[in-house]
């Protein structure tokens, strides 16, 4: 509040007795009002100091001149002229009242009114006083308010014409205030049906009980925003897929509701599944395609190997065996290209999975490792270390682990020409229910270029890509290995070899751990299981391949024997020596040249038994496939057997289609190696 | 089932499988097989006396085993099961081989389970015995 202070030049209170005299030319002529007081003759009588001021006049140069003699020869183009001031003195003495000229726009754009106050006297026009204003100030107000006003009517037709997006206003409690046609045509409620009810009515039921509307108020609340996709529910029950936004909006610092828009997304989300579905189609198409192809290959590439085999035995001339052994070579090759492009399709149309068995890590490292001793190089050597902490056995998929393994060690026997490879496995975590254990390759070989390292693991992908490759495959090995690997929940790597050139390459494996009880089942299963399924009796080319193969059994029960002789004819096999103890067999096993081609070993015999057999059979150099029979029922021996050298083992007593599967097995593998 | 008078002495597809490997003809092979095992089964069995007499628990166990093999060949449940507990009382095992037992103790059950196999035994070749004569 201003406080009233007393003029020092006005007398106020010190002649209370004495009004000061009141002088109505005083009053004018000092007014702040730029004021004119004109006769009934429009002579200037009278004039005030501001108005005096605006036009930069002496009062002399006005009073008793005619008003707009005055006004044309004095005042300004920045003041009201004479045109305004006649208008408003015709409009004031005609009505006989006050009148306001408003809005008199001069030369330098700022805004003027005019007031007229006609001063009669009964009929008789006495006076006229004329109040000049300058009202630019208040006129930009006046027209932005005015602009405003249009404005927000622009927008609300606009909002209230938009079809294709629901926008409306919630209050602060989130009920419905306006609609709009969009809003309408999209959730089917009219305005009367809607507004005043709260927008959780679009929700479907699971997000009410969830409270999402109410959240979704706070978050915007707290965030400014939010935004949200899902289904929103119209007035008859169906659904569309919708992107909502919701704003809070404020009028200074209170809260007055929420600005809500709606966007119906169904055809954008339908499109998008469509076309995402047909690329899966599509890619699902392609991989079913290679897997049926790589199989129906594989199936006459056997055939042809078989043959292959058998031709070998016919006894061939030295050329002739020549061209047989790169015929052998490149369908091996071949083959492995096959199994690789099958292996990839099926992980990569998603229809590969991983087994559950017993797996044994140490066992099958030290096979996998055996079987390439005898390939390697002359002047390279293969070195196995294993953890004392890896568990005998747990649960995994043996034959993907063996796959993995054997893919990193064929890869660094074929790039290391001499020096060293190694495997090493150790238990990298042991938690309550599994194992995490990593498995390293490290080699002295031709390494890993640094522009090739990222790429190692795509699919399709060599260092070597030149025409003149020195080293054979698809480019699909490690590709696969990554993904097994990550179906096994671990990863793959590569890094170069820290001691010298050459590469290591690893891989983690989670497998979970066997509980004892099942841990005996498994194995127990695994000694007594029998085929429930007739399988398929041996083909008519197995009985060719087998009728080529030399066996030895060693069996000290001649019952047994006896069978198995009957067993092992039946199959096919015409060449077929027996040992009654473990001595027999070694001595048998180690005559030059290399007799065998497989030998069922039975495990327990006098003298020598089928393990301490193996070992020296082993230890002669011999890699011919030892495959155990056993009837013990003492647990957990049957995984001893294979860590002692042996490569499988089959129970007893023998069930004919186990062995057949067994032999197969076996026998298979080497027409192919 | 082939033989049902057997019961549960015999494990049919075991027994099947061997009948299987016959010729066409003739139940020759099967038949020199089942009286082989005859012979076998008389002769382990007299040895196991002579054993049981010398107390010689550790020969016990490797007969136990050798004749578990070829009943297990032929299905012979029963006699096979009892010289599996023969060849772990051999050892000083309990019948599930898992738990340790004293001389005394296995000799003892040794004795029992021997009898025991012999009847299965005897059992069995009177059921089999018919089973090649009908042949």
């Amino acid at each position: 509040m201003t406080s009233i202070v007393p003029s020092p030049g006005l007398p106020t209170t010190a002649t209370p007795e004495c009004p000061p005299a009141c002088s109505v030319d005083e009053i004018l002529s000092r007014t702040p009002i730029a004021t004119l007081v004109v006769d009934d003759s429009l002579c200037i009588c009278q004039v005030s100091d501001s108005y005096l001021a605006l036009c930069a006049c002496s009062r002399e140069q006005a009073l008793g001149f005619d008003l707009y003699h005055f006004i044309d020869k004095n005042v300004p183009a920045v003041m009201p002229r004479a045109d305004s001031v006649r208008k408003a003195i015709h409009t004031a003495t005609t009505a006989r009242k006050a009148y306001v000229l408003d809005d008199i726009l001069v030369e330098d754009g700022s805004f003027w009114s005019i007031r007229a106050v006609p001063i009669f006297k009964s009929e008789t026009l006495l006076y006229i006083v004329l109040e000049f204003e300058n009202t630019t100030e208040e006129h930009m107000r006046q027209a932005e308010l005015e602009e405003r006003v249009s404005t927000n009517d622009t927008f609300r037709i606009l909002v209230e014409t938009v079809k294709d997006y629901a926008i409306f206003m919630l209050n602060p409690k989130g009920n419905i205030a306006t609609w709009n046609t969009g809003a309408q045509l999209l959730k089917g409620y009219t305005e009367e049906d809607i507004v005043g009810r709260h927008f959780s009515n679009f929700y479907g039921l699971e997000d009410r009980l969830a409270d999402k509307p109410g959240k979704e108020l706070v978050v915007a609340l707290r965030d400014g925003r939010v935004e949200d996709e899902g289904w929103r529910y119209r007035k008859d029950g169906s659904r569309f897929w919708a992107n909502v936004i919701i704003t809070p909006v404020y009028r200074g610092e209170t809260l007055i509701g929420f600005s809500k828009v709606t966007r119906d997304l169904t055809e954008r989300r339908a499109a998008e599944s469509r076309l995402l579905s047909a690329y899966e189609e599509s890619a699902k198409l392609k991989s079913e395609f290679l897997a049926n192809m790589s199989h129906e290959i594989r199936t006459p590439m056997h055939g042809m190997l078989s043959a292959l085999t058998l031709l070998i035995d016919t006894g061939l001339d030295t050329e002739q065996l020549e061209l047989a052994h790169i015929i052998e070579e490149s369908g091996g090759v071949l083959l492995q290209v096959i199994n690789d492009i099958l292996d990839y399709s099926k992980l990569s149309s998603g229809c590969f999975s991983i087994s559950s068995d017993v797996i044994s890590v140490p066992d099958i490292i030290t096979s996998v490792a055996r079987s390439y001793q005898a390939t390697l190089p002359p002047g390279t050597r293969l070195e196995v270390e294993l953890d004392s902490r890896l568990p005998s056995s747990a649960d995994g998929d043996p034959l993907r682990y063996r796959q993995i393994v054997q893919n990193l060690l064929s890869n660094a026997v074929k790039f290391t020409e001499s020096g060293c490879v190694s495997v090493h496995a150790k238990l990298l975590k042991e938690e309550e229910d599994s194992y995490t254990i990593l498995t390293e390759v490290t080699d002295s070989g031709i390494g890993v270029p640094l522009s090739a390292v990222g790429s190692l693991f795509a699919p399709f992908m060599q260092c070597d890509n030149s025409a003149t490759k020195r080293y054979q495959g698809t480019g699909l090995g490690l590709s696969i290995c990554k993904s097994l690997a990550e179906l096994m929940g671990g990863q793959i790597g590569f890094r170069p070899n820290p001691d010298s050139k050459g590469s290591v390459f690893w891989f983690s494996a989670k497998f979970k751990k066997l509980k004892r009880l099942e841990q005996l089942d498994e194995l127990e299963a695994k000694l007594q299981s029998t085929v429930v399924t007739p399988p398929p009796l041996p083909s008519v080319s197995f009985k060719r391949v087998a009728s080529k193969k030399r066996l030895l059994l060693a069996e000290d029960n001649h019952i047994n024997q006896k069978v198995m002789l009957r067993m092992l004819k039946g199959l096919g096999f015409e060449h077929i020596d027996t040992a009654l103890d473990g001595v027999q067999a070694v001595a048998l096993a180690k005559k030059e040249p290399p007799n065998y081609d497989l030998i069922l070993m039975d495990v327990n015999m006098p003298h020598l038994d089928g393990v301490g057999a193996t070992i020296e059979i082993r230890d002669a150099g011999l890699q011919v496939p030892i495959i155990a029979m056993t009837a013990n029922a003492l647990k957990g021996q049957a995984e001893s057997y294979l860590a002692k050298g042996m490569d499988d083992y089959i129970s007893k007593p023998v069930d004919r289609q186990l062995l057949l599967k067994t032999l197969l097995k076996w026998i298979q593998c080497t027409i192919s190696s | 089932m082939v033989l049902p008078d057997a019961g549960d002495s015999l494990d049919a597809a075991t027994f099947e499988q061997i009948l299987e490997m016959d010729d066409d003809d003739d139940r020759d092979f099967s038949r020199s097989i089942v009286f082989d095992f005859f012979q076998q089964a008389e002769g382990t069995f007299n040895k196991m006396d002579e054993c049981l007499a010398k107390k010689d628990l550790a020969q016990l166990s490797a007969l136990g085993h050798f004749l578990k093999g070829s009943s297990a060949t032929l299905g012979l449940t029963k006699v096979k099961d009892s010289c599996e507990k023969i060849q772990h009382f051999g050892a000083n095992k309990d019948e599930t081989g898992t738990n340790d037992l004293d001389d005394d103790v296995c000799l003892k059950r040794l004795k029992t389970t021997i009898n025991q196999a012999k009847q299965e035994f005897s059992d069995i070749e009177k059921v089999l015995k018919k089973f090649y004569e009908e042949a």
